[in-house]
């Protein structure tokens, strides 16, 4: 199956300064993956990339396209969500939606005024009228109503209060996801989504330092958790990041499966794979391979 | 207001009447630029309301308005009756020039924003997130300074003019205008219309690197636009005089801002029987231009090259500039 998205070697400079540093991944189609780092990690740069914002060295394909050359006929199979403060202040909702109709050959109309109609958002209003989570839902009705393939957010729901994210994320699951469509997505509430995700990307520094299915985390990370009493041996088999959870230490390994660290580590403390939330802090803070 | 979980569990799942898609039908190119040229006329209100008020209020000036006003002390010499359709013509064209003066700075500050406030509140990111190229957003916007919102002027100075000789034939007639001052003329009323449409057409072409530049800045500058569009040139008047003690500067900006459209426009230098008293009639000018000529203009044309070049270079930096 061909990927969706497939960079080699990708590189973006401002400067002296590398964003992004020769990273190369793969996603493939009906993937849902998080693209998660800390602040200034590359991310957007990624992004930008991918929707051929930006210029950048290296080799990257998007549907098999160039984005750099390719922008126009890309954006006919591509969404994307930046993050709530871009749609212009003065457009009327009817005016989004003719916009959009007029231009995009995917664009169903009656699915955007469909989800519209099950909110408070009233055709008329202007998206200055709208709250910060209403124009979401307006920007999330004009995407779910495009027969896309890739679907990119860029922190989706930033700024946006826990009914609003919980909805926003429902929403793409059960009415836009399924197996032919990929969604790469940036967001800091990691936690919130780590359920819905297939794939996760962890990058820091222009690098990418993890890159997993999440079914098979187990299968090289494990999380072990001991009393302080028994710290010192634990520590004995080469955690890579260990943190104090209420007087408890948590351990995290890499390149060992639970069964496998069970026989040295038998009785030592409970054994589970890590979320991805947690591994996310180990590895930006304790490093690994 | 209700949190978006109550709105959804009362949603109403009306099933979609759902028209066939419009996805077999691959959007036009001018679909797509009707489509864009309203989008601007939907942001920039000020472009159709401007124009709409401007006529309004030069109709409603044909009330107070008294042909003193118009023509000065020296009034008398000129409700002639051989000036009858000279006051006429010249009454219809010089109805339209206030029209045409406001037209000029509302498209200016639109040219020098409308490239400039996507990126300033990052809207530039949902208009990119949709199928349309750099080039024809930007070429809408030309099209809509250049060619829809002058014609658009011109349909409404037609108007306003016709409402404003309307009105002045109420007031002839009721006797507080003299009435040999106005008089309505279909054919020199025809050929005034024409003789400006000639002028807009051959002003859209003229003034077309203007908009180029305006939109060039517009795309480029971090911030203060309108500095950035108008201090370069002062500035460059300014260097060439002290380090040369030259002006070709300023007389191109003069040539391509006043001076260079008049003999573009009037291919024969006018010589009309013009003695002390008589108004020349728009009409007779009409007669004696030969207006293809102004489209074989040379300096028309390099102005035209002139403007493709910052329009391709504006359309480049809206394409790969990402700082937003």
């Amino acid at each position: 199956m061909t990927a969706v998205i497939e960079a080699r070697g990708l590189t973006k400079s401002y400067g002296s300064a590398k964003a992004v540093d020769r990273v190369s991944f793969a996603i493939q189609p009906g993937r849902i993956v998080g693209l998660i780092g800390p602040n200034g990690a590359g991310k957007t740069t990624l992004f930008k990339a991918v929707l051929g914002l930006t210029q950048f060295d290296g080799e990257l394909r998007v549907l098999g396209r160039d984005p750099r050359s390719e922008r126009n006929e890309l954006m006919e199979d591509v969404c994307f969500i930046a993050d709530v403060a871009v749609l212009p202040r003065w457009l009327r909702v009817s005016q989004a939606l003719d916009f959009v109709e007029g231009v995009h050959p995917r664009f169903d109309r009656s699915r955007a005024t469909n989800f519209l109609g099950k909110t408070d958002i009233k055709m008329s209003s202007r998206v200055r009228e709208l709250s910060k989570g209403m124009i979401t839902q307006l920007h999330l009705a004009l995407i779910l109503a495009i027969d896309a393939r890739l679907l990119v957010l860029d922190e989706p729901t930033l700024g946006l209060d826990l009914l609003f994210r919980r909805q926003f994320y429902d929403t793409l699951l059960n009415d836009y996801f399924d197996k032919q469509r990929t969604i790469v997505l940036t967001t800091h509430q990691v936690e919130e989504i780590e359920n819905l995700l297939t794939d996760v990307i962890f990058i820091n520094r222009g690098h990418v330092v993890l890159d997993s299915a999440v079914d098979s985390l187990p299968e090289r990370y494990v999380q072990l958790t001991v009393t302080a009493e028994h710290a010192a041996q634990a520590r004995q088999l080469k955690p890579f990041y260990e943190r104090e959870v209420f007087g408890r230490v948590a351990m995290f390994f890499e390149g060992r499966t639970a069964a496998e660290l069970s026989t040295v580590a038998n009785g030592l403390g409970e054994m589970r794979t890590p979320t991805v939330a947690d591994l996310f802090v180990a590895k930006m803070s304790g490093g690994g391979s | 207001m209700s949190t978006p979980e109550t709105n959804l569990s009362s949603a109403d799942t009306t099933p979609a009447a759902a028209p066939p898609m419009s996805s077999a039908a691959r959007q036009s190119l001018l679909t797509t630029m009707i489509v864009l040229i309203r989008r601007e006329l939907w942001e920039h209100r000020a472009l159709w309301i401007t124009p709409l008020i401007v006529g309004g209020l030069l109709v409603l000036t044909a009330f107070p308005i008294h042909i003193g006003n118009v023509f000065g002390a020296h009034h008398e010499d000129f409700a002639r009756a051989d000036n009858r359709l000279g006051m006429f013509t010249l009454l219809l064209w010089g109805q339209s020039v206030p029209q045409y003066l406001v037209m000029v700075i509302v498209l200016s500050f639109y040219l020098m924003d409308c490239l400039y406030q996507e990126r300033k509140d990052r809207s530039i990111l949902f208009w990119k997130s949709l199928p349309v190229s750099d080039a024809n957003t930007v070429i809408s916007k030309l099209l809509v300074a250049v060619v829809v919102v002058p014609l658009g002027v011109y349909l409404t100075a037609m108007v306003s003019g016709v409402l404003f000789q309307a009105i002045w034939a109420a007031r002839t007639a009721s006797g507080s205008l003299p009435k040999i001052a106005v008089g309505w003329d279909t054919v020199a009323w025809l050929k005034v219309q024409g003789l400006m449409l000639y002028g807009l057409l051959v002003s859209m072409l003229w003034y077309a690197p203007m908009a180029a530049f305006l939109l060039l800045v517009s795309a480029w500058a971090r911030r203060n636009v309108f500095l950035w569009a108008t201090l370069p040139p002062v500035i460059a008047i300014i260097i060439e005089r002290a380090a040369f003690g030259t002006r070709y500067t300023q007389h191109l900006l003069e040539y391509r801002s006043w001076s260079g459209i008049w003999n573009v426009l009037l291919t024969d230098p006018i010589t009309p029987e013009s003695g002390h008293g008589r108004v020349v009639s728009l009409a007779d000018l009409f007669d004696n231009t030969s207006m293809s000529r102004a489209f074989l203009n040379i300096d028309l044309w390099l102005g035209l090259a002139v403007a493709a070049v910052l329009l391709f270079a504006a359309i480049r930096i809206r394409r790969y500039r990402d700082d937003t």
